[in-house]
């Protein structure tokens, strides 16, 4: 297939692939589908897959045998999807490499497995499966992001085509100007996805206000929170929903140059949005002149490796540049001078995916997602011993309650829920009394709790405040550039207190030093990481006061974390 | 630079000589600037490290200079300048690992194996890195990746001891099976 040269083109083409498509799941063959995605690659679904394909062959089965993406149930992968001529596409979890050769017997003698059925994929029951929506971990999400996530095959454009991709974008290039694609992203009232919820219209508007040339455009996929897998999931399911995006966003910029920042580890995400960016080519969605609308657009992809400053804006445009990623002072801000000191668009995967739905449906419609000033939906993930980890896309303003307790499933049993950390490194944590709250970007602010990018971890009654702070700080002093004093030295400084505290040696005024010294560097910093570094402590030491005050008087951890009684010598 | 008193001459650079002519082929001195960390990991790729002389390559082919890329080689906490173990251990230590109990982890390394952050252990069966991130497989927690593809998961002080002992003793990560545990 070569390049499309125009409209009409394409709607040939699309319509090809949705017949195509079509045809997949009335065809007489079984169609069944494997989940492969950083996650399930871990539990073993690569080797699932091989077994499979080795049984269906050697039972002669026509199959055709599909990867697809994420779905976001990580707590059951690996994920098999099995469609039977004249049945519905049945969802089943757990089906590890051992449980292949029962599972496919048992499939062949027509029955159903019984073991690790999480639902049908259809509006209705069937033979006493329930709609895969109505599993509790799915019943009270709003999936719009994920609506193909596991269901598509990621490394196929053809099936991004026929489920309606790249439908946003022909409508822009040929029904809407860059303004009016601008002004409907203003309209839905978007905001940043990527921790600081910044309106991301606003930001455009003023990308395009900026007279320098040429512009670019970036997507920040470089997710190196330490409590956060949304972005690498969401890639890794359905990479050409983020391509569409950045597209757009450069045709609303009026430049050809976009570019997408990838954290070196997510290898497999890396790779397929590669692999997306080199169809699109192909195909004639991206490269010059672009189904003969005239507008042409460039899309390289970058990477570095594990260093979270990179994720802040300025670093992230010097570490694009080949230069070390550190931030610098503002103003200028990158919609002035970014990256080659030129205007600059950036925002988060999560964002830049949320386009094409927010131009096909029109941003009103957007807008009545959600609440009011904070619309849409948000990908979530939840870590700690909840009974359902994975990545939830539910609409903002739902309470914590039911975040943590209907959509992630509470608690696994044996566990006591003490409280949930938010806001990934840059804020402070819940308790059970305060979770009536609800999940959007201004909501939790008061509360010293933040929405950040959508990163939560839920701590059991065995996990000690103390420590939990220090592991939080200890990040950012970690991942501090040393670029300024108030972060370079001061977060090792509070580091080493809660060091003192936690094997026994904290003096009395410690927690008095921990306030004066946050507030130094939370207000001398030069750059996001160091201006919330002290936040999680902060919030740890408001909320658990009780147990920090045990430490440093009685030399005691409730939870039995601390090395209490450990000699001084043995303080890193 | 032991490996050169043992008579080791470098790496074979035509591997890297060849990905580098092929996909490597900046259109101006902005975009070669850009493709310096790409290359580096094509090479750490190939051999485990950035070896001096495939860094050395990489400047000439990109037109930088070598300071140039060894700045990013020790800025980034995934790049490796000295030769690795036999085996490379990422260590999860984000927030699920931690609460899950990789700090015990993260401390015996430092306290029993003088392991701060990373290193290798001294008979060079291992290298092994925290990584101060997530690895994406928190329900594994506290996990650990083992040569970038193979993952261990709900790891225990005693666990990992055995896992060391047994990648010292070169047989594979025994029972390491994420999948199975
Ligand atoms: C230390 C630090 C790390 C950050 N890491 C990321 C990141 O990994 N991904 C991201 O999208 N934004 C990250 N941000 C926020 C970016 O600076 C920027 O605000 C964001 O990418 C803008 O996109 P948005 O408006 O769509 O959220 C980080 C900020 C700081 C201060
Ligand atoms: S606040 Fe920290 S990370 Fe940010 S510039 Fe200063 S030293 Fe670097
Ligand atoms: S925190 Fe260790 S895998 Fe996510």
């Amino acid at each position: 297939m070569g390049r499309l040269t125009d409209r009409a083109a394409f709607e040939t083409y699309a319509a090809n692939a949705q017949r195509r498509w079509e045809a997949l799941w009335e065809d007489r063959s079984w169609v069944i589908s494997v989940g492969i995605s950083g996650c399930s690659i871990a539990k073993g679904a690569e080797q699932t897959f091989q077994h499979l394909a080795l049984l269906l062959a050697d039972g002669h089965i026509p199959t055709v045998l599909r990867r697809v993406g994420c779905m976001g149930l990580c707590f059951a992968e690996p994920l098999v999807e099995v469609k039977r001529p004249g049945e519905p596409p049945v969802l089943y979890g757990w089906v590890t490499t051992d449980r292949v050769p029962e599972f496919v017997d048992t499939l062949r003698r027509g029955e159903l497995p019984t073991e690790g059925v999480l639902g049908v994929r259809a509006f209705e029951e069937w033979q006493g499966i329930a709609p895969l929506q109505q599993h509790p971990f799915l019943r009270h999400q709003r999936r719009l992001l994920l609506e193909h996530a596991g269901v598509i095959d990621p490394e196929s454009i053809d099936d991004y085509i026929a489920t309606g991709g790249y439908r946003a974008l022909l409508k822009a290039l040929f029904e809407m100007t860059p303004e009016e694609v601008v002004d409907e992203v203003k309209r839905s009232n978007l905001r940043g996805r990527g921790g600081a919820g910044f309106p991301t219209g606003i930001k455009w508007e003023s990308g395009r206000r900026t007279p320098a040339w040429p512009k670019y455009v970036v997507v920040n996929s470089h997710e190196g929170e330490p409590n956060v897998f949304k972005d690498r999931r969401l890639l890794e399911a359905n990479p050409h929903l983020v391509l569409e995006g950045l597209i757009i966003g450069c045709y609303a910029l009026e430049t050809p140059f976009g570019y997408n920042y990838i954290g070196g580890e997510h290898a497999l995400a890396l790779r397929r949005f590669q692999l997306a960016v080199e169809q699109a080519y192909a195909l004639g969605l991206l490269g010059d002149d672009i189904l003969g609308s005239g507008f042409s657009c460039h899309v390289r992809v970058r990477t570095g490796g594990g260093a979270y400053i990179c994720g802040e804006g300025s670093a992230l445009m010097y570490a694009i540049m080949g230069q070390r990623g550190q931030p610098r002072t503002k103003p200028p801000r990158s919609v002035e001078e970014g990256l080659w000191k030129r205007p600059t668009v950036l925002n988060n995967t999560e964002t830049f995916a949320s386009v094409p739905l927010i131009v096909r449906n029109g941003g009103s419609w957007y807008a009545t997602l959600g609440t009011k000033d904070s619309t849409g939906t948000k990908l979530v993930t939840m870590q700690g011993p909840v009974r359902f980890l994975g990545v939830a896309e539910i609409e903002l303003g739902m309470s914590m309650h039911r975040l943590v307790f209907d959509v992630f499933g509470g608690v696994r049993e044996g566990y006591r829920f003490k409280g949930v950390q938010t806001g990934g490194v840059s804020a402070g944590p819940l308790r059970e009394d305060e979770l009536d709250i609800p999940v959007d970007f201004d909501a939790l602010t008061p509360a010293g709790a933040m929405l950040g990018s959508g990163g939560f971890v839920v701590f059991d009654e065995s996990v000690c405040a103390v420590d939990f702070a220090r592991y939080l700080v200890a990040f950012s002093r970690y991942e501090s550039c040393g670029k300024c004093t108030p972060c370079r030295l001061g977060t090792p400084a509070l580091v080493e207190i809660l060091d003192r505290i936690r094997y026994g040696f904290g003096r009395p005024d410690d927690l008095e030093v921990i306030q004066y010294a946050s507030k130094q560097i939370i207000e001398l910093s030069l750059c996001g990481l160091g201006q919330v570094a002290p936040m999680p402590l902060l919030g740890m030491l408001e909320r658990f006061r009780d147990e920090f005050i045990e430490h440093i008087t009685e030399q005691r951890c409730r939870a039995g974390v601390c090395p209490m009684t450990a000699s001084v010598s043995a303080i890193p | 630079m032991e490996l050169i008193e043992h008579g080791w001459t470098g790496p074979d650079l035509e591997p890297l000589r060849r990905i580098l002519e092929e996909r490597y082929r900046p259109r101006d001195y902005r975009e070669a600037q850009e493709l310096i960390v790409g290359a580096c990991q094509e090479a750490q790729r190939l051999y485990g490290w950035v070896p001096p002389s495939a860094a050395q390559l990489i400047a000439d082919h990109l037109g930088v200079t070598a300071n140039r890329v060894y700045g990013l080689l020790t800025f980034y906490a995934d790049f490796q300048t000295e030769p690795p173990g036999r085996h490379f251990l990422w260590l999860c230590h984000g927030a699920a690992c931690h609460v899950a109990g990789a700090g015990k982890i993260v401390e015996y390394l430092q306290r029993e194996r003088g392991i701060v952050g990373r290193g290798t252990l001294p008979d060079r069966s291992v290298t092994i890195h925290v990584f101060n991130g997530c690895l994406g497989v928190c329900d594994l927690a506290p996990a650990a990746q083992l040569d970038h593809h193979e993952y261990l998961a709900h790891l225990t002080q005693e666990r990992f001891e055995h896992l060391l002992h047994d990648l010292q003793n070169d047989g594979a990560a025994g029972g390491a099976d994420g999948a199975v545990d």
